[in-house]
């Protein structure tokens, strides 16, 4: 009989809680309110990332997203999206505290408006201070081994470089880099965040060794968003099972599978 | 009268007032916000021992779909 393995029954911690899924997924640019609903229920995801923005006297829209959210009964990661400097990021990321009711913040400083660049330097800063006053930090990086070391040096458990440009869809840029991160710092708890476009991406993050993936365009963005979280639900944890299964040595020359031994229409000498 | 800029929009105000009355006098009914006052967060805690004044400037914001 074949034993299937229930994948689900593979949790692990981030952040102070147990998880079964490792795939993190954004709340923006789907079609309706209703297909992200469907969307974020089929991915199976436990943590959704949401944000803040101005609100004017009487606009219940925010209060209308918050309620659907909340239904869902999942993690929420507010992030600090469109700051631009530490001072900004830690005003915000308080502001979602109040809001949110969660220590969760997903720190996102730009330092350059075209590519969308994390700034490294304000991420640290801001880091450093939100961990003081009771945040976990979810830090959005580069794939820079020196940037996590300092993030790891200011107290975050939690990093998370991209793949490639937000919104790109391009992949893993370097994955040779994001490898490194992973030998570097096995204690921490790694997300490749930003740049994933298609499932295989996803698996190729977790094949890495990383904890988990968080995307939203590609999701949002497909032509049927449902059927592609569904998508991602299963080459996340495809991706994670290889991992775990441990993939073969590359070898530089061709190695037959099939056995040599016995092999028909074969003679020892030649006629 | 004094001028506070709003969510980046200059308007007035009656008088110098707290944040509970500014946010009553502004009409925000609705819960589920968050204020900042000159760049710094304003628990609602202490809504009403933070007083506003003259060129001050408050964001309010509120939840939405974010990646």
């Amino acid at each position: 009989m074949t034993k299937h393995m229930d994948t689900n029954s593979n949790s692990w911690e981030i952040g102070g809680k147990t998880l079964h899924s490792r795939l993190l997924i954004g709340s923006a640019l789907y079609p309706s309110p209703a297909n992200m609903e469907d969307a974020i229920k089929t991915s199976g995801s436990q943590i959704v990332t949401v944000a803040l923005r101005r609100q004017s006297a009487g606009d219940k829209a925010g209060g209308d997203f918050w309620n659907i959210i909340k239904s869902l009964g999942i993690e929420i990661l507010p992030n600090t999206a469109g700051c631009h400097s530490a001072k900004e990021a830690i005003t915000t990321a308080q502001m979602a505290r109040e809001v949110f009711g969660t220590n969760w913040i997903k720190l996102e400083v730009i330092g350059d408006q075209y590519n969308l660049q994390p700034d490294p330097f304000e991420t640290v800063k801001a880091s450093e201070v939100l961990i003081k006053e009771g945040f976990e930090v979810f830090p959005y990086t580069t794939d820079d081994l020196v940037v996590a070391k300092r993030l790891a040096d200011v107290g975050c458990k939690i990093i998370m470089p991209w793949g490639s440009m937000i919104g790109s869809g391009k992949g893993l840029m370097n994955p040779d880099n994001l490898l490194a991160i992973r030998k570097q710092f096995p204690e921490l708890k790694l997300i490749v965040d930003a740049g994933i476009g298609k499932p295989s991406h996803a698996t190729q993050a977790m094949e890495l060794g990383y904890d988990g993936v968080l995307l939203n365009s590609a999701i949002a963005l497909a032509h049927d968003p449902v059927k592609m979280a569904d998508a991602f639900r299963v080459a996340v944890e495809a991706g994670r099972l290889g991992y775990e299964a441990g993939t073969m040595q590359q070898r530089e020359f061709a190695s037959p599978s099939t056995p040599t031994i016995g092999t028909p229409f074969w003679h020892q000498f030649k006629d | 009268m004094i001028e506070i800029i709003l969510n980046g929009k200059r308007i007035t105000i009656d008088k110098e007032m707290n944040v509970k009355e500014v946010i009553k006098e502004l009409e925000y009914t609705q819960e589920g916000f968050a204020l900042a006052l000159n760049g710094t967060f304003v628990a609602i805690a202490t809504y009403e021992t933070t007083m506003i004044h003259d060129n001050d400037s408050i964001e309010i914001l509120a939840p939405v779909q974010g990646g």
